[in-house]
């Protein structure tokens, strides 16, 4: 019961972030005298601008992850990974989603919500997926959306940071599931 | 490496779409994704518009600069370099709205941070040590409520939905401290990047 309490108390400061913000800056803006209206516009018209320049980044990165996921390719790559992960303890039904959560935010919240029907919500694996797409960030489409606005060609430390970043946040969520479901 | 990563997630995907028989499927998924895109950037439009106009008026205000000046400690380890006080601030709020859940709208600032940085950066093909942080740090920062797991397991019957939030915390700020510390480990290679 604790637990369903603190969900809702977090969940109300959550939906108070854009609200609060957006009042806060408003009421100082007013408060120092400032035309608020036409900083509003002004600001709003460089956003669009920054939007309509980025699409041609965005279509690249949605194909070239769709040609990965709609391929099959996610599956081979799967059927490789899925022994190692034995060996370092990790359950083999985590092997799917642990591979698409990196490429696809979407994909794995559809994934984790199929493991959860098939194994249990507060299983192992249900824990764990859930705490992973809780926790684990989707890497690779972060990279390419983030840097993909950018003129880098070269990511240097973004990709290993990202990547071992990951692996770390893979393994804290089975291990610390693990250990929540013993305790 | 972008181009060499690019062009290999579409030819590994024909490649295999072929060999597994399913190139109608492959077409139609790039076709769908293309259109996708698009509506994924439109329906940022708005949320980008009002989150720039926002933040427009803090910068001129002055609220930006207090607000920066405020989380400088912080910010100082992270980012030795950046002294861009509305850089600083699209990071901050990037950070936060992440924290809070606001998904789309801690996408708007992360990319307004990144393309400051990149003019920063003087448009430059190597990725800045404090861009390369900025992403570590914002690939494994914490949500305070991970909302949409937590309607999937109430929708499915869990006993307990909410048991997940303290275990992905945790492992959110393992993931963050290791990224941290392997950013940190290559600016003490390359430091002057």
């Amino acid at each position: 019961m604790r637990n369903a309490q603190m969900s809702s108390l977090l969940n109300e400061i959550s939906s108070l972030f854009i609200p609060i913000i957006i009042i806060g800056v408003i009421v100082y803006g007013i408060y120092k005298k400032a035309p608020v209206y036409d900083y509003f516009t002004a600001g709003a018209k460089d956003g669009l601008k920054t939007c309509v320049e980025m699409i041609p980044f965005i279509i690249a990165i949605f194909i070239g992850i769709e040609a990965i996921t709609s391929s099959g390719a996610m599956e081979f790559f799967q059927k490789l990974i899925g022994p190692f992960m034995e060996l370092i303890g990790l359950p083999r039904e985590l092997t799917s989603i642990i591979l698409l959560r990196p490429v696809s935010g979407s994909g794995s919240i559809v994934l984790a919500e199929r493991l959860m029907r098939t194994y249990g919500t507060d299983s192992l694996v249900g824990t764990s997926a859930s705490v992973m797409v809780g926790s684990c960030e989707t890497v690779f489409y972060v990279l390419a959306l983030y840097y993909g606005v950018t003129s880098v060609k070269k990511l240097r430390h973004a990709l290993p940071a990202g990547v071992i970043g990951y692996i770390a946040g893979v393994l804290a969520s089975v291990y610390l599931s693990y250990i929540m479901l013993i305790s | 490496m972008m181009n060499y990563l690019w062009a290999g997630m579409l030819i590994i995907g024909a490649v295999f779409a072929a060999a597994n028989g399913n190139l109608s499927s492959f077409s139609d998924g790039l076709m769908a994704s293309c259109g996708e895109a698009v509506n994924f950037m439109i329906g940022l439009a708005g949320i980008m518009a009002v989150w720039s106009g926002i933040m427009e008026i803090a910068s001129k205000s002055g609220l930006i600069g207090k607000l920066a000046e405020f989380a400088a400690p912080f910010m100082r380890f992270l980012f030795p370099k950046e002294r861009d006080k509305d850089t600083i601030a699209f990071i901050l709020m990037s950070f936060t709205a992440n924290i809070f859940g606001a998904g789309n709208s801690a996408t708007v600032f992360s990319l307004k941070a990144m393309e400051r940085m990149d003019a920063q950066n003087k448009h430059s093909t190597l990725a800045s040590n404090t861009m390369c942080m900025f992403t570590a740090v914002s690939m494994s920062m914490i949500q305070l409520v991970p909302v949409t797991i937590l309607k999937i397991r109430t929708d499915l019957g869990s006993p307990n939905p909410g048991i997940i939030i303290i275990p992905s915390i945790l492992a959110g700020l393992i993931s963050m401290a290791v990224s941290i510390a392997v950013c940190k480990f290559y600016e003490w290679k390359e430091p002057h990047l």
